[in-house]
């Protein structure tokens, strides 16, 4: 877009200004990068387990099953449990346990998609997970083809199906990742959303409360072969 | 805001029963759940430092970054504009309202359009503008204004709360936050699929990929910013940041900091309007770069204001915020770094009371996760008010003469020390304390009493103290009376 007019003389006064002035911390140069890692671990760290704890600690439910065969039992138990009538999901190619398409299909489960007001009326979301990040307990989503922001985002459950193999230790970890692919997903994807827990809100005397906008609950089934 | 309507702020605040109990129970649980958080760090210390380094290289690279960002945003299909003031934002959000016939906006969390006080301009232009935060939409609903930075209604209660949720949109009184959360969330929810425009604020704007990060446990500002068909997104000029390492960085301190998280629920990474093979997001995405004074500070002594990541430690651990709140504070950043910020981006004499609301007691540069000299800085802008007042009064200065004679000459000192003593002493005569000091020392007693002073002197005593500590080192070997601190 070419800038308005006016635009570009807002643009012009404000960096100049800024130009002209001297850097503010001369003593700090521009190469010194972060070096340490922000959460602790123990040396001979099982990242699943540390995953689990910190998923939980963030109130998270976090469901493992040892193969897909459990791990749709656990589905199909968690959708007569919560209730569900319709559902948002990422595209099947993107969830990492087969048959999850089927599974709805059984239960009488509608897939809606299309317009915000049609995709409202799901009461259940169901995603794949990117990575994980086992010392915070978050989920990283990268929205994409076939995988809507608003499937771990509107309906009042989140299910999502993670695999063991996309947990790392950290956050730090996960940009080292992107780093080593020249940032290439962070710059494709409109969005991308890390999850620590369940919608939340404190405002009402700093005490926590879950299910403000977000989902109310946060269901994670990790398949751990 | 003028020195007495401050001093009337601050009066009418610590009178107000109902903010001191919110005060109360919201500025404790804030300073634990931090500190709780920051002791569960693996190197506490160290993690501040490089983080304030992130800041300081950010800044010291400001215009160069802000172009970087600006290209990238570009080339990821997004726009950016650039306002000098709050009245040239409100201005382009305008027009781009009208340019997407936007008639429902729905905002996410954003200090920077509560300066240019963005909603009053868009409801005067007949557009529906409602916040989304839960505490900013309360705040909105009763027409007030933030009291804090990241718990915007911190000044009120859960029951005042419940109360205005009834009136105002007939819920069922309770005193449970569960269930005026779960109402909210209700009328809510329609509001963002009817918006056609949301407005955010930006935490984070990272340049190599021309990506703003906000962060949030609500998930409103998520849905504030993917339902709609246009995103607006508003950051002040000092929010860019180099890389996506400084961003691990200073995303998990703030969330520390801010409450007592590793990481908050929801850290949103936004990369242009959406692609044309992604299933939702929004058509069109604006970032709107704001100045409003801060160019000006970016050229002075306080430019490590600019170094701020917005988390509000520093408001819990104020003594002063403590116990006024927000609101005395007159404008939109409160505690010690609204202390700051507001005289330098409104200009001096709007704000003269501010740098003076401090103990200079350092509890929020203590708490501060880049370590932001506060009361140094405060100290500089009570300098700078007494020189853009010019000369100080006669009598001032004459009070000050006689302070520096007595306190550069050991005689005039022990002989002033010697008289104040002993002039207490017989004012207060065998209660040991004073009700009412003489003018002009009488506002001191107005709600408290003066303790005479002791008969010994502190030098006295640190003399005595002196002899005996080098008797008794001749009992030990010197390396042992060394050790004597814990
Ligand atoms: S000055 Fe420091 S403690 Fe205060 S809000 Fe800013 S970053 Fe947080």
């Amino acid at each position: 877009m070419s800038l308005p007019h006016h635009n570009a003389r807002a643009r012009e006064e404000i960096l100049s200004r800024l130009r002209r002035a001297s850097p503010p911390f001369p003593s700090t140069t521009a190469d010194s990068k972060p070096s340490l890692v922000v959460t602790r671990a123990s040396p001979d760290e099982d990242w699943v387990q540390r995953f689990i704890t910190e998923a939980e600690r963030a109130r998270a439910m976090v469901h493992r099953v040892s193969n897909d065969e459990e791990g749709r039992a656990v589905l199909r138990e968690l959708l007569t449990r919560l209730g569900a009538r319709r559902a948002i999901t990422w595209d099947m190619a993107h969830i990492p346990l087969a048959g999850v398409d089927a599974v709805l299909e059984e239960l009488g489960i509608e897939r809606v998609q299309g317009d915000n007001v049609t995709v409202a009326t799901a009461d259940v979301g169901i995603t794949g997970v990117d990575w994980a990040l086992a010392t915070t307990g978050t989920l990283v989503l990268h929205a994409g083809p076939g995988k809507p922001r608003m499937a771990s985002l509107l309906p009042p459950y989140h299910l999502a199906i993670l695999r063991a193999g996309r947990i790392l230790p950290r956050l730090e970890d996960y940009f080292a990742l992107q780093r080593a692919a020249d940032l290439r997903p962070l710059r494709e994807s409109s969005n991308v959303t890390l999850i620590t827990g369940s919608s939340a809100t404190s405002d009402i005397e700093q005490q926590p409360v879950r299910g403000a906008h977000g989902p109310l609950e946060l269901h994670i089934v990790l398949l751990t072969p | 805001m003028q020195a007495l309507q401050f001093k009337q702020a601050v009066i009418r605040a610590l009178h107000d029963a109902q903010l001191q109990t919110a005060l109360d129970r919201g500025t404790t649980r804030g300073v634990n759940h931090r500190l709780a958080a920051m002791s569960a760090t693996t190197d506490a210390a160290a993690l501040r430092h490089q983080a304030r380094l992130a800041r300081e290289r950010a800044l010291n690279q400001l215009p160069a970054l802000l172009e970087q960002l600006e290209r990238n945003v570009l080339a990821n299909g997004g726009h950016v504009l650039w306002a000098r003031d709050g009245d040239e934002l409100n201005r382009l959000v305008l027009e781009l309202c009208q340019k997407h016939a936007v008639r429902r906006v729905v905002k996410g969390k954003s200090m920077v359009t509560e300066e240019s006080e963005l909603n009053h301009a868009l409801a005067q232009a007949g557009i529906e503008v409602v916040e989304s935060d839960l505490g900013e939409y309360i705040i909105q609903l009763a027409g007030e204004r933030p009291s804090h930075i990241i718990a915007p209604m911190l000044h009120k209660t859960k029951e005042a709360t419940a109360e205005l949720l009834h009136r105002k949109l007939g819920m069922p009184l309770t005193d449970r936050p569960e269930e005026m959360v779960r109402f909210v969330r209700g009328v809510m929810r329609t509001k963002y699929l009817e918006a056609d425009m949301g407005i955010s604020g930006v935490n984070f704007a990272i340049a190599e990929t021309g990506t703003i990060a906000t962060v949030e446990n609500e998930g409103n500002n998520r849905l504030s910013t993917s339902a709609p068909r246009v995103h607006v997104a508003v950051m002040g000029i000092e929010k860019v940041i180099a890389t996506w390492e400084d961003y691990a960085i200073l995303v998990q301190l703030l969330a520390r900091s801010a409450t007592g998280q590793q990481l908050s629920v929801y850290n949103n990474l936004m990369t242009g309007p959406r692609r044309p093979d992604e299933p939702d997001g929004p058509d069109h995405f604006y970032l709107i770069i704001l100045d409003n004074g801060r160019g000006r500070i970016y050229q002075t002594e306080y430019a490590e204001s600019l170094a701020c990541i917005r988390c509000g430690a520093c408001l819990n651990a104020c003594p002063v915020y403590q116990n006024i709140g927000g609101h005395a504070y007159g404008w939109v950043y409160p505690g010690p770094i609204g202390s700051i910020i507001t005289p330098l981006l409104r200009g001096l004499t709007q704000a003269p009371s501010l740098p003076f609301a401090s103990s200079l007691c350092g509890a929020c540069q203590s708490a501060c996760p880049v370590e932001i000299a506060i009361p140094d800085m405060l100290l500089k802008l009570r300098r700078d008010l007494v020189q853009s007042a010019g000369n100080a009064s006669l009598g001032w200065r004459l009070a000050m003469l006689l302070w520096r004679l007595g306190m550069t000459s050991p005689l005039l000192y022990r002989l002033g020390a010697a008289l104040a003593g002993a002039l207490t002493r017989l004012l207060a005569g065998r209660s040991g304390t004073i009700r009412q000091l003489p003018p002009p020392l009488n506002g001191w007693t107005y709600s408290r009493d003066f303790p005479a002073f002791s008969k010994g002197t502190f030098r006295e005593r640190y003399r005595r103290r002196a002899q005996h500590a080098a008797l008794r080192s001749h009992d030990h070997e010197p390396a042992t009376s060394q050790r004597t601190r814990p």
